[in-house]
């Protein structure tokens, strides 16, 4: 199961689903993470945590932790 | 159960999401400036406002701040969601404004369809329909508003085109609230996610169905006819292009430092010959008020006390404007969010968060509104530390403070040495609100439970030129509204120093014989000094002061400082007398300051070490009211704010003594 942490610099990827037993999962959904959606990997902190994902139109930056809970295709 | 009370004036709330132009709308309607800042979260407390006369609507305007569902997950969502319902003052909205990014539909829908869930009147305004246009889509209010069986109008941010039909649509909604009473509302709650899925889902079938492609911009009316399904927006290039060096691994942290770097050294070497005009004016008022009231108390009161106290503070408007001018610039361009992005991991390590990088930004300014801001930290033990730690960040009221003393230590025109040392200054600051943090973090484990989510979930806004009208005209309000607010406190306790150092003992008697009339008014206010009520009062700090190599002088001047940071500035300049025959205010506080002697002794008051020392208690201690009571109401205990004054005050009183007499162990007077 691959989740939207391990996605490489620069790829696509779409969110297959969401953990809802992640504490962030609801923030993680409102914010516009939701199944079907497709997600890039356009930027990364420095220590490569925070991520940054392109989705929606916009970009979101989350925790590696938190991405953890985007489940991916 | 809830009485009907007699309708009073009606109740407008904006709400949107962060971003998404409700403060510029706010700003149409009730012809006020606040400023729109380009980092999620700028606005965390209500602002009330009345709408614009010449729109002749009687209603209250509430600006809210931004949320993006009504289900919480922060203290200052909480407030916000709460308040929507019910505002604590004015009561339930009549009518809610309810703004979307036309580019961010398939998000933006969700509290929107919240807020008509609930219950409410609303009014849904499109913003941001230029950026469609750009990319050749347009969106059609008509459906919008059919599938969300509510008004919907488009407004451009820009201009203020649809403006009018906003008021309309505003004017035909309060009616109807008159008429029908105020909606029953109730609040939304979810037990799962899978109803948001599915809200999500059905947004997504909206966004289609409204969002259509135009042939060209000019050719509206005739695509409506070309209906078609947009996929996916095209992301601002150019903003992700940047983002590739601003968060690099090592172009990022090269960008960052420099970019604050060049914030403090402009601070002071931008600043200066606007500095020296003030300056200068100063001194001439305060010498053409000596020569021409003659030596009375009066002509003390008014050159020494009002002129030069005043004068003293003034002089580092400049500089504050600056500091404003570039924090404005920082947080209009979208630089803000990014620097959180940035150092969100090191912050993690010590207990603070990413999100904790703006509330200390701000705290540059001042530490009141840099502590409201700290409510866009969800976790609560973040948000403590955060708030516990600002006041080490140095505001700009201690910045007069600084430049003072760094005046002394360096020797004149030599701006760029000045402008490294106060920002070593502000580095030295951070790293101990750094060092303090982590120990706080490692002890406060036993004491706090870490059994709340710690979470980083931030929008990276696109990058935009900032407009410079909107940050001139809120560092001016800025600056303005710091004058109101240490003005009259200086004005004060300027007239009350004065005071208690010209009397009793106002005309002593001296030996002056064989004595220049200039000796003569030196001799004559020295001994004024030491027979003052100041002097009767320094006696008791005296004993605490004597360890730190400094007399009772500066213990007073410290104590003053108390109520305002700068008064401290003022204090030394009428404690030590400074209108001479030069005509430069800033280099006649030096001057006396040079040449003054602690009591008794013919040692040197004002040495290296205790300049030093004197920076170093300013950095460390928290001298200012208004941060405690603020600290205390956003943290809803006095825990906090007793802790931070007595380790604060503690240190700064600790770290005095430790530089002073370490820097004479090792020879440095």
């Amino acid at each position: 199961m691959r989740k939207a942490s391990d996605i490489g610099f620069g790829e696509k990827a779409v969110i297959s689903d969401i953990d809802t037993s992640h504490p962030s999962s609801r923030r993680i959904i409102e914010i516009g993470f939701t199944p079907g959606q497709e997600i890039e990997l356009v930027n990364k902190s420095i220590f490569n945590d925070p991520l940054a994902f392109a989705l929606r139109g916009t970009v979101i930056a989350i925790r590696k932790r938190e991405a953890d809970c985007i489940i991916i295709i | 159960m809830i009485t009907q009370t007699a309708h009073s004036t009606p109740l407008v709330t904006l709400v949107g999401p962060p971003n998404s132009g409700k403060t510029t709308l706010f700003n149409y309607l009730s012809g006020k400036h606040y400023k729109t800042v380009n980092y999620p979260g700028s606005t965390v407390d209500y602002s009330v406002s009345k709408m614009q006369d010449k729109f002749n609507i009687n209603a209250n305007l509430l600006d809210s701040p931004g949320i993006i569902s009504l289900i919480p997950a922060s203290p200052d969502e909480e407030v916000s969601v709460h308040s929507l319902y019910k505002h604590p003052k004015y009561g339930n909205p009549d009518l809610i404004i309810a703004t979307a990014d036309s580019t961010q539909l398939s998000r933006h829908l969700l509290l929107v369809r919240q807020l008509l869930e609930s219950g409410f009147r609303v009014i849904v305004v499109l913003t941001m329909s230029d950026l469609l246009n750009k990319r050749n889509f347009d969106v059609s209010t008509k459906r919008l508003s059919e599938l969300l069986n509510c008004d919907v109008i488009k407004l451009d941010g820009r201009n203020g085109t649809g403006l009018d039909k906003l008021l309309n649509l505003i004017e035909i909604n309060l009616n109807n609230s008159l008429l029908s009473g105020k909606p029953d509302t109730t609040e939304y709650k979810l037990d799962n996610s899978s109803p948001l899925i599915n809200m999500f889902r059905e947004s997504e079938e909206i966004e289609k169905e409204v969002i259509f492609r135009v042939a060209s911009t000019k050719n509206i009316s005739k695509a409506d006819k070309e209906l078609q399904i947009l996929s996916n927006y095209q992301i601002d290039s150019t903003t992700i292009k940047i983002d590739r060096f601003l968060l690099h691994k090592y172009w990022g942290i090269f960008g960052f430092f420099a970019i604050m770097s060049i914030t403090f050294t402009s601070v002071f070497w931008l600043a200066q010959p606007l500095m020296n005009l003030v300056d200068k004016t100063f001194g001439f008022l305060a010498n053409f008020a000596q020569a021409s009231l003659g030596d009375t108390w009066y002509s003390d009161l008014i050159s020494n006390g009002l002129i030069s106290g005043i004068g003293s503070v003034l002089v580092f408007v400049p500089q504050i404007i600056i500091l404003f001018l570039i924090l404005g610039l920082l947080e209009d361009s979208g630089y803000l969010a990014r620097g959180a992005m940035l150092i969100d991991k090191p912050l993690s390590k010590i207990g603070l968060n990413g999100k904790s990088f703006v509330p200390m930004l701000s705290g540059f300014a001042c530490a009141i509104p840099a502590i409201m801001a700290a409510r866009t930290i969800s976790n609560k033990r973040e948000r403590l530390l955060t708030i516990f730690i600002i006041p080490l960040i140095s505001c700009s009221a201690r910045l007069p403070v600084y430049a003072l003393l760094i005046g002394f230590l360096v020797p004149n025109h030599n701006q760029w040495l000045g402008g490294v040392i106060l920002a070593s200054i502000y580095i030295f600051g951070i790293i101990s609100s750094v060092v303090i943090s982590a120990i706080i973090n490692k002890f406060s484990k036993f004491i706090l439970r870490n059994n709340d989510n710690s979470s980083f979930i931030l929008e990276l806004p696109s990058y935009r030129m900032p407009k410079l009208s909107v940050v001139i005209n809120n560092t001016v309000t800025n600056a303005e509204q710091y004058i109101k607010r240490a003005g009259p406190t200086i004005l004060a306790l300027s007239i009350a120093i004065w005071m208690l150092s010209y009397f009793p003992n106002n005309n002593p008697k001296i030996e002056a014989k064989g004595l220049s009339s200039e000796q003569v008014i030196s001799l004559k206010s020295s001994e004024r000094l030491a027979g003052s009520y100041s002097a009767q009062l320094g006696k008791f700090i005296q004993p605490v002061m004597t360890p730190l190599g400094m007399d009772w002088r500066v213990g007073v001047s410290l104590v003053s400082a108390f109520a305002a940071r700068e008064v401290f500035v003022s204090s030394l300049a009428m404690i030590f007398r400074v209108t001479d025959s030069s005509d430069n205010l800033q280099s006649s506080i030096l001057h006396s300051m040079r040449n003054a002697e602690i009591e008794g002794t013919n040692q040197k008051l004002f040495t290296p070490a205790t300049i030093l020392g004197l920076i170093v208690f300013f950095i460390f201690a928290l001298q200012c009211i208004s941060t405690i009571s603020i600290s205390y109401k956003e943290s809803g205990t006095w825990r906090i704010p007793l802790f931070q004054v007595l380790i604060f005050t503690g240190l700064a009183y600790i770290f005095t003594f430790i530089t002073v007499n370490g820097l004479r162990a090792i020879g440095i007077n």
